[in-house]
């Protein structure tokens, strides 16, 4: 099969296996091949899961000769992080050591979903241990090592979602599913050159999913643009009845081109302790967002952000995991930090978690009423490039970095994309990120498609792949 | 007390707690690592503290009476 498929968007594939142009199958094995031989450069991949998908793909096969097509993720492979289970003796291993060899007997409603709409399942991608959750201060933090940038393989990748950023990044899968509890999606995503789509606390359901935040973890797509993403949406998107999270708002993904015109807000000084590259970026997006729009500052009030999504983090974490912690197990992780630290939140009272959701509330309102007269707030998507593989992941989450932005978009449960819009240091990509009002996924959408078709760092890939 | 003596002091007996639950399985620089930890935390709860609410401000969380179907 022609190597053009491999960093060919999930549109354009799908309408190549409508047409019969591309034949499942043949896809299937393509994306493996390159899982195979590719994924150890990257340790983007946990398990190659070559039976499952090439039994996918010849039903795939079977099912669109037969006239019955089911829509643009027919045939279509893709790889999940590995926090979500999957059933048939395929390893489901959150990152960790301790869970390596652990398999599940069901399969998570977003795996489940995704086979519905005919996907291949063709990996469970790398990811950080327990999804960062312990406090990891290194790229250096799970049993299959670093995940490595495909920019820059002295690079990470980002975390925690690192082999679902990898993987698409060096065209080893078409899509992945990642997971965000504050950056996880963005922060993959905006290292490799990706659109990468949180959605909405609520839209999608974690079932079979690993739990590290009850409130604060979603599940949503990395891609290769943002439409890519919208479609993949609307395939995992909708309640279930085993995560009562999930909200009974049905989500139809709008991807028409519109000639209509944006309203943006930027916080003031958003870009306050960002890298030189990485403002300068922005300035750029700007520039192309006042062609499709109004760009207007806005301010948020003065409240500890970045302390209220902290707290919940740190709280919720430590009960989710109380049983790790609390038998010594956690000595087994990888990062050495990542042996100790959730000690420390043994010592978060009550009164502070609750005082956090109290202003998390607050938040919630303020951010909406910001939002109400906007189509998104627009900010840097990282505030700095990709970490080299030996450094300091500096993160919000530990208080290392500021992040107001991933704060009240994951505190209050905002949808946000991110999509490339440069090149800073070291060759490694930046990023902008649309964030928009709750429910307001096809708005933002349309604004990173908007976005997209008057740049091109999308259809640039990097030459290591 | 000064704000930073306040915060040393809170640290301490977080930290103290710590150490009487998982002291024996921590060598000193764990401890270390630990207290710093402690020290965020501390940070992060008296910056919550600090802003006002009225009682009316409940927690942003759901809680629904449960009764099996049917």
């Amino acid at each position: 099969m022609a190597d053009d498929v491999v960093f060919a968007p999930v549109r354009q594939l799908a309408e190549g296996i409508r047409a019969r142009r591309l034949s499942p199958v043949e896809l299937a094995e393509t994306f493996l091949d390159r899982l195979e031989r590719l994924g150890p450069r990257y340790n983007a991949v946990v398990t190659v899961t070559r039976a499952r998908a090439l039994e996918q793909a010849r039903r795939a096969a079977a099912e669109i000769a037969a006239g019955r097509y089911r829509g643009p993720l027919h045939g279509v492979p893709y790889g999940a992080k590995d926090l979500l289970a999957t059933s048939g003796g395929i390893p489901t291993t959150w990152g960790a050591a301790p869970f390596r060899d652990r398999c599940f007997d069901f399969d998570a409603t977003v795996v489940r979903r995704l086979e519905e709409a005919g996907a291949v399942l063709c990996a469970k991608l790398a990811m950080v241990e327990l999804a960062g959750g312990m406090g990891y201060r290194q790229p250096n933090a799970a049993f299959t090592g670093p995940g490595v940038n495909p920019w820059n393989r002295e690079a990470w990748s980002g975390g925690s979602s690192s082999g679902s950023g990898s993987a698409v990044a060096a065209g080893l899968v078409p899509f992945a599913i990642g997971s965000e509890t504050w950056g996880s999606i963005l922060s993959p995503a905006g290292n490799c050159g990706l659109a990468g789509l949180r959605p909405t606390y609520g839209r999608v359901s974690r079932h079979g999913a690993m739990a590290l935040c009850w409130t604060l973890d979603k599940l949503g797509p990395l891609a290769l643009t943002a439409d890519d993403c919208g479609l993949v949406l609307e395939a995992i998107a909708g309640p279930d009845p085993a995560d009562r999270t999930t909200v009974d708002r049905p989500f139809r993904y709008d991807g028409a081109t519109t000639s209509r015109r944006f309203r943006f807000g930027v916080l003031r000084d958003i870009t306050d302790g960002c890298e030189a590259e990485v403002r300068e970026s922005f300035a750029r997006s700007l520039e192309i967002l006042r062609g499709l729009g109004t760009v207007e500052e806005v301010t948020l009030p003065d409240l500890p952000y970045d302390d209220i999504t902290r707290t919940i983090l740190f709280a919720e974490a430590a009960s989710a995991f109380e049983d790790l912690i609390e038998s010594g197990a956690i000595a087994e992780l990888t990062a050495p930090e990542d042996r100790y630290t959730a000690y420390a939140r043994d010592a978060i009272l009550a009164k502070d978690y609750l005082k956090a959701l109290r202003l998390r509330g607050v938040m919630a309102r303020e951010a909406d009423r910001v939002l109400a007269s906007l189509d998104a707030l627009v900010a840097p998507g990282r505030s700095g490039v990709a970490p080299m593989l030996g450094g300091e992941v500096r993160s919000a989450i530990r208080g290392s970095a500021r992040d107001v932005m991933g704060a009240v978009g994951n505190g209050a449960g905002l949808p946000a994309v991110a999509v490339p819009n440069g090149f800073g240091a070291r060759g490694l990509p930046t990023s902008l990120q649309f964030m928009g009002r709750a429910w307001e996924e096809n708005t933002i959408l349309a604004a990173a498609r908007a976005y997209q078709s008057v740049t091109d760092w999308h259809r640039r890939h990097p030459a290591d792949a | 007390m000064s704000e930073p003596e306040a915060v040393r002091a809170e640290v301490e007996t977080m930290l103290a707690l710590v150490r009487e639950r998982y002291g024996p399985r921590l060598d000193a620089e764990q401890l270390a690592g630990v207290r710093t930890a402690l020290e965020g935390i501390v940070q992060a709860a008296r910056a919550l503290r600090a802003v006002r609410l009225t009682s009316a401000e409940e927690p942003a969380q759901p809680f629904a009476a449960y009764r099996a179907e049917p």
